[in-house]
């Protein structure tokens, strides 16, 4: 044997009962789960700590991430040995030289993904998927499965033309030859979108598909056993029961399966939740297969005025300013009398937001002491409304004060825990490695465990591991792995489930440009395994392997 | 299964004319027009800038369009 993981408590992914057994490993697969006489290479000593399958994450945007850290940090830490990037109608290929800076303008708008990342952080040597692919195999520890965007396959196709109007037949052809191509490269499905904007705010290639252009995609992915994701109306119980019947019939119409995401479960829809999943339900009953994505997190969003925030989106004049100004016109902007009157005016409405962010960062000493207290508190304190003091304070930290709106949705921890079990609810929509200022997407995984097994009772941890990894493999096609089993991939992540948590969240520079984003680290992750070898070590950190394969 | 509000995915080319007058066919076509926008304000409030720099408010392709109004809340639910 290479490896011998011994007594630890195996939740082999199925949801059958927890079990104490050693697992055998050879070069990367499984060989034996039981209880093994005989020593191994390198034996992990698992007494106490549960050994399940590897997670999966199956709604990332680690796309660009990957061409400087083939580790998707720190995704593995927290368990997953699988992502899945590209979704939303976005992944870097094929991609045509002459159109990307037009996608990096989607990435910055839609993902909050920042210019100078790509700028600095890749070299764009790549045009077809095949290319990419083996771009990013060069340097991988983690698994990917990767979805190609049908954003690009409409501005390969139609170039500028792609985001002004409806394909050809030959055009609609055309993609369907791309789509082949790329899946024969890797990809495990397409990714579209009927709600993104571009950093113009103007809708995205995708937006323009007519339904015989997605039945033409749709055919590709019957063909080929590929799924469609979507990002769908979200906001709106309406346009969702609309696009769930839309998907049922293309699963239904082409064999295929497909997923939307994301489902967020807020204070005011959880009537319209029920409704969803009402729906969901039956159409899975006539044979659709539409899995609706629900992450685990509730919804928290950082901010400074430094970079334009998603918050602001329905403040015109704000997301505008935030948009299409830079760091002196906005600074002009709220120190003009007349411009901040006008901003107040349209942002008061929403004075119980501002009232309980919480300031979370400054640079200066003066205001230090502030760090931690609601915009109330320190209105309160000088004697403002919390409104202006967050104009104040970012003037007097040079737009370097964050905040923090916290727990703004998603929040009702036995309602999530519901909707998490559900048998027709994939959890995921991370949004992995995307938003890298607003909020940190590593941790959910730890999160579920923390939550929902351990604080709320709400799921066993045999189910919390059937849920993100043997079901993810099944509904997205990942063979041999998602199950602890002889014959099977060892990507395998041994943890603590009286300690495993997501971890704080805290600021760090390490996004190439110099750039910032909020992360986790994991907790109560003791070893990750990925195509058998030790991928991460919760006492040496992340090691030298290089096992990551795309599935 | 139950019926859901009542939508279509446009065809090729589609205007809020043409759309009221194929699902609305009974009403005067401006009252028409202007139910068809009130249901469906994601569509209608929406601003599009061209390379020309002209504000336009397309139906897109792969939009929703409710052909009537939301269903009131079923109070059993």
């Amino acid at each position: 044997m290479d490896t011998i993981i011994r007594n630890g408590m195996i939740a082999d992914g199925t949801g059958k009962p927890l079990f104490t057994a050693d697992i055998g490993i050879i070069n990367d697969r499984i060989v034996e789960i039981g209880a093994i006489t005989g020593q191994a290479n390198h034996e992990i000593d698992a007494s106490g700590k549960i050994v399940s399958p590897g997670f999966i994450d199956p709604h990332t945007h680690f796309d660009a991430q990957l061409l400087w850290d083939g580790a998707a940090k720190p995704a593995i830490e927290h368990g997953i040995t699988t992502i899945v990037p590209g979704n939303c109608s976005l992944s870097l290929a094929p991609l045509k030289a002459e159109h990307r800076m037009k996608l990096v303008g989607m990435f910055n708008q839609i993902e909050e993904m920042p210019h100078k990342a790509f700028s600095e952080g890749v070299t764009w040597d790549w045009e077809t998927f095949e290319e990419y692919i083996e771009r990013i195999q060069r340097d991988l520890s983690i698994n990917v499965a990767p979805l190609v965007g049908h954003s690009l396959l409409r501005l390969w196709v139609m170039s500028d033309a792609a985001m002004s109007r409806a394909a050809t037949p030959e055009e609609i052809s055309d993609m369907a030859d791309l789509l082949s191509r790329c899946i024969a490269a890797g990809a495990v499905g397409l990714s579209t979108s009927f709600v993104d904007m571009d950093e113009r705010l103007q809708p995205v290639p995708s937006r323009y598909a007519c339904t015989t252009e997605l039945d033409g995609l749709c055919k590709v992915l019957s063909e080929t056993g590929k799924l469609l994701q979507v990002v769908h109306e979200f906001y709106d119980t309406d346009l969702t029961l609309a696009r769930i019947d839309q998907l049922a019939e293309l699963s239904l119409k082409f064999d295929i399966t497909t997923t939307l995401s994301p489902l967020f479960l807020n204070a005011d829809n959880q009537e319209g939740v029920q409704a969803i999943m009402k729906r969901v339900d039956a159409q899975m009953q006539r044979g659709a297969r539409v899995w609706p994505q629900v992450q685990t997190r509730p919804i928290d969003i950082s901010f400074s005025f430094a970079v334009p925030s998603l918050l602001f989106i329905r403040l015109p004049s704000w997301y505008a300013l935030m948009r299409f100004s830079d760091h002196d016109g906005i600074k002009a902007a709220f120190e003009d009398p007349a411009k901040r009157a006008a901003l107040v005016q349209e942002a008061s409405a929403m004075m119980p937001l501002w009232s309980v962010l919480t300031l979370r960062r400054v640079n200066t000493e003066k205001n230090a002491h502030l760090v931690g207290q609601t915009l109330a508190a320190i209105a309160s304190e000088r004697d403002s409304n919390p409104l202006d003091v967050m104009i104040d304070l970012s003037i007097e930290e040079d737009l370097d004060a964050h905040f923090l709106a916290a727990s703004m949705g998603h929040n009702d921890d036995l309602a999530v825990a519901d909707l998490l079990k559900q048998p027709n609810v994939m959890i995921g929509a991370s949004d992995g490695g995307a938003h890298i200022l607003s909020f940190s997407t590593y941790g959910d995984t730890g999160y579920l465990f923390s939550k929902f097994v351990r604080d709320c009772a709400a799921m066993s941890v045999e189910l919390a591991v059937q849920k993100i990894t043997s079901e993810p493999a099944e509904i997205w096609g990942i063979a041999e792995r998602g199950q602890l089993k002889p014959g099977f991939i060892a990507d395998i992540t041994i943890f603590d489930a009286a300690t495993i948590a997501r971890g704080e969240e805290y600021y760090v520079q390490d996004v190439p440009g110099e750039g910032f984003r909020y992360v986790r680290d994991a907790q109560g992750v003791s070893q990750v395994l990925i195509s058998g070898a030790v991928a991460y070590d919760q006492t040496y950190g992340y090691s030298e392997a290089r096992t990551g394969k795309i599935v | 299964m139950e019926p859901l509000r009542q939508s279509i995915l446009p065809k090729p080319n589609d205007t809020w004319e043409s759309i009221a007058a194929r699902n609305l066919g009974q009403l005067n076509q401006d009252v028409a027009i202007a139910q068809l926008q009130s249901w469906n304000l994601h569509i209608f409030a929406r601003r599009v800038l061209t390379e020309d720099g002209e504000l336009q408010q397309p139906i897109l392709p792969s939009d929703i369009v409710f052909i009537e109004p939301p269903k009131p809340a079923d109070p059993a639910d």
